[in-house]
């Protein structure tokens, strides 16, 4: 089982207040792009900090890598660092993601809190600040940055120390299209990367270009599984979810990307042309 | 003057308070993006290492309460002109402002001890009768002076220093690093939480038409500071589990990476020697 | 009450640092061990909260307008060690960075609103609001109360600190080279603002934001943050700790006899030529902002002062001369005054909310 990321079974998990997760059994490869698809509340930036082993599991077992993750095994320095070293995970909201004082510490944290040496870090965060092209914000502090910006950061400051899994959650909210376009076509790109990337989304646009399989989770549990073409077809499925409205059909006749492509922009986003695709 | 101060109370300024709160809000950080600015400019304080920056300052600040002379706090006064006309900090109207607001809160302090302080009589005021002594006189003009030099000193690191390298040069003089990383972040979530009351505020004033009674005021006020706090705790819970996410556990690390030149140390060296001066005139 | 530099000899500001420094090692010792990986954001996130807290000016009964620390929340929410270091940062942030209060008397600020502020908020909310259950208005005032007690605090010490630069530090003339009013200035002319107007902005604050936090966040009322449940379990077998606490306090009266002949005593029963006094009174004209003072003693005040002369004379009990051990004796019995009536209200808001 050694292409086995992450491997859940019968997973429960609840806020002292109430509960998240139910029941939950699901399985991710290596290199796979998956999608965790669902309305607010249905658990899904639950389960993604699940997998980042920030909560863990009530009952039931989640392993990652074949190691069981629990709050004990954690607890030892070397499990801890190594895991880190492994999975990252981008939050939702910038104020929470971006907490350094700059650019430039934001992407240092990571590899500093990992022990690499000073010259290992510049050599890294200065790689990471040219591939995002975010070398001109690199003294900028991050109150001072656009969403789109903000954004870019928040992926550097993950992917600096090269994890093999990306966890992103809701990475296309509250982003101006073109924004929107850069983090699609970044998942887009990372298909041959072998990394593994989980994004959690209720972005139904968006979910062909960034996932090659999709959970759909309602109420703390997985209530529909399968390739993007499939689950956007099912209408029903959609619907009983909360992820689509009655005037949503981009994928009813379950065509191909290019269609519903531009299917989608007579119906949604008609001004913003090429942003999402390329 | 006179008909200022016998002319009716003005009538209660019609400016909502949401609206007053929001915009006092927006002006604090509009006011600290503008320094944050100035110390990217180039000039004279702004290309020193900043952790002489800071000592210097302290050192010259330390001086100005050190010395009984009037004298002396002018001079360091003329020398804090100085260094701001260097560093081009005089034409932004920082200094102007900053000026004008301690002369105000301490002119304010100083004011009666013009006649509080017994000693030598200098003159009489018409009417009231009251004696102006000159130890009031110059104690007064000595407390002025001297929050007038520090205060204008301090803004001169500020303005020339970005807010993360005063918070590094303070690691370098000593400060406890975890303490830094606090700071660091603090300065953050000031504006993230300033925003969201700021935004708040917005929010009720367009919704509200009809002035409010004190009651409401201080509700609404409430209110706000309510919803900031819960956001506070929320965020302060999301932070510590997105610091957990990158390997944080607990031990606070951060890069140094100063380079000190000639000039550094020359700065340095002028800046400790005016408190050892005046310690040794005082001897 | 920032105090600029320059207000405080540097005598002053260093002794303030000595006393200071203990209270910051010990509490940041405690926190850290209490929060570990937590301590960073929530410290920081809630030093950003005090920040912007003391931005809000409220507008107060009378027309005038007063900002809140937030001492008094974050004592009852941290609990009094994570308290007195989030005030201090924010304290710390607004001298270097937005030149608010000064460096050389960021010690003693620290002391009077972050250490004092914190520790008396603290168990004055403790005492008060005892068991009582979490959304009850009892806890409300117990707040408020407490933040007003918190801010006076503040505020009587650094009347103290004004009023005794003069006494210490002058020239060879008599000048006096740091703030230059004596106690029997300092006192009247900081209290009255703070009773009347600062303290007021707290309680409003305190109490609010507790009433709602009961409605909101219940479960930060609950002590849930660690560094509160062990404080709270300490209340139990460490109210001992607390009248040490006093103990010390009572024995540093004395200071109070360094007022020499404007002691507190005096003040303490104002009498009508004060009131009439034209420097004092536009000292208490600018302290409480513009609102005069009346020419004359008000009648009821004049009686509280005449109940209040009437067993301790001048603070020294007849048969005791000594002043320095009629000072403590006076201490004692004030300090046992307020416990007692800190107690007393406790128990009558107690049996009010019990109605309810």
């Amino acid at each position: 089982m050694n292409d086995c990321v992450f491997d859940l079974s019968h997973v429960s998990f609840a806020y002292p207040q109430q509960p998240a997760l139910d029941d939950l059994s699901l399985r991710i490869r290596r290199g796979e792009r998956i999608a965790l698809l669902g309305a607010n509340g249905s658990g899904k930036s639950t389960l993604l900090r699940l997998l980042d082993a920030l909560y863990f599991p009530c009952r039931g077992e989640l392993r990652a890598f074949g190691e069981v993750i629990s709050e004990a095994a954690l607890a030892d320095d070397e499990v801890n660092f190594a895991f880190r070293r492994r999975v990252g995970l981008v939050f939702q909201n910038p104020d929470v993601q971006l907490f350094n004082p700059t650019v430039f510490d934001e992407l240092a944290f990571g590899p500093l809190q990992l022990g690499w040496s000073s010259e290992e870090i510049l050599r890294r965060v200065e790689a990471m600040l040219a591939r995002f092209a975010i070398g001109h914000l690199k003294h900028r502090a991050a109150h001072r940055l656009s969403g789109g910006e903000k954004k870019r950061v928040a992926l550097a400051s993950v992917l600096v120390i090269d994890p093999e899994v990306l966890l992103l959650d809701e990475p296309t909210a509250a982003l101006d299209p073109q924004s929107q376009g850069e983090v699609v076509r970044f998942l887009s790109e990372s298909r041959d990367t072998g990394r593994t990337i989980v994004t959690a989304t209720h972005d139904l646009e968006i979910v062909y270009d960034i996932a090659d399989f999709v959970y759909v989770l309602a109420d703390g549990k997985v209530v529909g599984a399968g390739a993007p073409a499939e689950i956007l077809a099912d209408q029903a499925l959609l619907r009983r979810t909360h992820l689509a409205h009655a005037h949503w059909h981009v994928a009813a006749d379950g065509l191909a990307h290019a269609h519903v492509h531009a299917h989608r922009h007579q119906h949604h986003t008609p001004i913003d042309g090429d942003s999402s695709e390329k | 003057m006179l008909s200022e101060a016998i002319s009716l109370p003005k009538p209660p300024r019609r400016r909502h308070l949401a609206q007053r709160l929001a915009q006092g809000l927006l002006r604090a950080i509009d006011r600290a993006q503008t320094a944050e600015s100035l110390a990217a400019g180039d000039g004279l304080l702004q290309g020193l290492d900043p952790r002489i920056k800071l000592s210097g300052a302290l050192a010259l600040i330390v001086s100005a309460v050190l010395t009984p002379s009037l004298g002396v706090v002018a001079g360091l006064f003329a020398l804090a002109l100085l260094l701001a006309w260097c560093s081009r900090l005089l034409t932004a109207g920082v200094c102007q402002r900053l000026w004008l607001s301690v002369l105000l809160f301490s002119g304010t302090v100083a004011l009666p001890a013009l006649v509080v302080v017994p000693g030598r009589a200098l003159w009489q005021l018409p009417l009231l009768g009251w004696t102006v002594s000159e130890p009031g006189l110059r104690s007064a003009a000595l407390l002025i002076a001297r929050a007038e030099t520090s205060s204008t000193l301090a803004l001169l690191l500020i303005a020339s220093t970005p807010w993360t390298h005063v918070l590094k040069a303070m690691r370098c003089v000593g400060a406890p690093r975890v303490l830094v990383a606090i700071l660091g972040m603090t300065h953050r979530y000031i504006f993230v939480l300033a925003q969201c009351a700021a935004q708040l505020f917005e929010a009720r004033r367009s919704r509200i038409v009809a002035p409010m009674n004190g009651a409401q005021q201080r509700a609404l006020a409430t209110a706000a500071a309510g919803v900031v706090l819960s956001k506070a705790f929320w965020l302060a819970n999301e932070v510590h589990l997105a610091m957990i996410s990158r390997g944080y556990r607990g031990e606070v690390r951060l890069l140094d990476d100063f380079h000190t030149r000639a000039r550094d140390w020359l700065a340095l060296l002028a800046a400790l020697s005016v408190p050892l001066l005046i310690l040794w005139a005082e001897r | 009450m920032h105090i600029p530099d320059g207000y405080l000899s540097p005598a002053t500001c260093a002794a303030a640092y000595a006393i200071t420094v203990p209270f910051w090692v010990v509490a940041f010792k405690r926190v850290e061990r209490l929060l570990h990986t937590r301590m960073v954001p929530l410290l920081a996130v809630f030093s950003a909260f005090s920040f912007v807290i003391m931005m809000f000016n409220l507008p107060l009964p009378g027309g005038t307008t007063g900002h809140a620390v937030g001492v008094a929340v974050a004592a009852i929410v941290l609990g009094p060690s994570a308290a007195m270091v989030a005030i201090s940062i924010a304290l710390l942030i607004q001298a270097v960075f937005f030149g608010d209060g000064g460096i050389t008397t960021y010690a003693a600020n620290c002391f009077n609103m972050a250490v004092a502020g914190s520790l008396v908020a603290y168990w004055s909310y403790v005492l008060i609001a005892g068991k009582c259950a979490l959304d009850s208005p009892r806890r409300v005032v117990a707040a408020a109360i407490a933040g007003y007690l918190a801010l006076n605090v503040a505020a009587l010490l650094t009347a103290i600190e004004f009023g005794v630069q003069p006494l210490f530090f002058h020239d060879a003339a008599g000048m006096p080279l740091y703030a230059p009013y004596p106690l029997s200035i300092a006192l009247p002319a900081m209290m009255i603002g703070h009773l009347a107007i600062a303290g007021v902005a707290e309680l409003v604050i305190s109490g609010g934001l507790v009433a709602y936090l009961q409605r909101a966040n219940p479960e930060l009322l609950a002590g849930s943050m660690p560094s509160v449940t062990s404080a709270r379990a300490a209340v139990v077998n460490s109210t001992r700790r607390l009248w040490c606490w006093l103990a010390g306090l009572m024995l540093l009266s004395p200071l109070g006899l360094i007022a020499a002949g404007t002691a507190w005593g005096e003040w303490g029963g104002w009498g009508a030529d004060d009131f009439a006094g034209a420097q004092i009174r536009q000292q208490m004209l600018q302290a409480s902002g513009g609102v005069a003072p009346p020419a004359t003693v008000p009648s009821g005040l004049e009686r509280l002062a005449s109940v209040w002369r009437a067993p301790i004379p001048d603070y020294a009990p007849a048969f005791l001369h000594d002043l320095y051990v009629g000072y403590i004796v006076s201490a004692v019995m004030g300090a046992g005054l307020i416990v007692l009536l800190l107690l007393l209200i406790g128990k009558w808001v107690g049996r009010q909310s019990a109605e309810f």
